[in-house]
């Protein structure tokens, strides 16, 4: 896949698609960086990976319509329901090798919306793994 | 499989709005999906614009 610009990204939450409604999506894995150093005539220190924290950031406009932004999300964080999530760069084109899925099933912990006069509504939700599995690419 | 029409502004799953579908929903997704407006149950021709002015005066 060529370089691109994000435009046509797909965010869907609770099997509904939020794409329109979200202008900004940000996935991020940190593996915990362990100590595991001995005593070595360099000095030098050795580290294994830890716990893995994985989270996925999205910008959403702020929305109250009927299955928009406010309605599938805070039903999700209020009942503190898993939901799945999935996000993949090309909404039009099929999942695949270079078209990944990122999924998993999600918890909101934080729910925050808020306004500013004269300024587009938006507002950030994160969604932390629910299971195990936690969030992984998909290619089918 | 049960017959569910997609009624709110955007797509459901892969069925786009107004767009008919069968689907073995999970029951709890199921009724979040219907809570909020997303889908109904059965076959419902999509609304017109006068429809959609119509019941958004009537709910006021």
């Amino acid at each position: 896949m060529p370089k691109r610009i994000a435009l046509t990204d797909k965010i869907q939450l609770d099997s509904t698609d939020l794409s329109d409604f979200a202008r900004q999506v940000q996935f991020t894995s940190d593996d915990a960086q362990v100590d595991v150093s001995g005593f070595n005539t360099l000095g030098t220190n050795e580290y294994l990976p830890g716990p893995r924290t994985q989270s996925v950031t999205v910008d959403f406009y702020g929305s109250y319509g009927t299955g928009e932004v406010h309605q599938t999300l805070y039903t999700i964080y209020k009942n503190r329901t898993t939901t799945a999530l999935k996000w993949r760069p090309d909404g039009v084109a099929v999942v695949g090798v270079s078209n990944p899925e990122l999924r998993g099933n999600a918890k909101v912990y934080s729910y925050g919306p808020g306004a500013q006069r004269g300024s587009e509504d938006t507002f950030q939700v994160t969604f932390m793994p629910a299971d195990a599995a936690g969030f992984d690419y998909f290619t089918t | 499989m049960t017959k569910y029409t997609v009624t709110g502004p955007v797509a459901f799953m892969e069925y786009e709005p107004g767009e008919e579908f069968d689907e073995d929903l999970d029951p709890e997704l199921e009724a979040r999906a219907l809570e909020r407006g997303s889908i109904s149950k059965g076959s419902h021709p999509r609304k017109k614009k006068e429809d959609g002015n119509a019941e958004a005066d009537s709910a006021n």
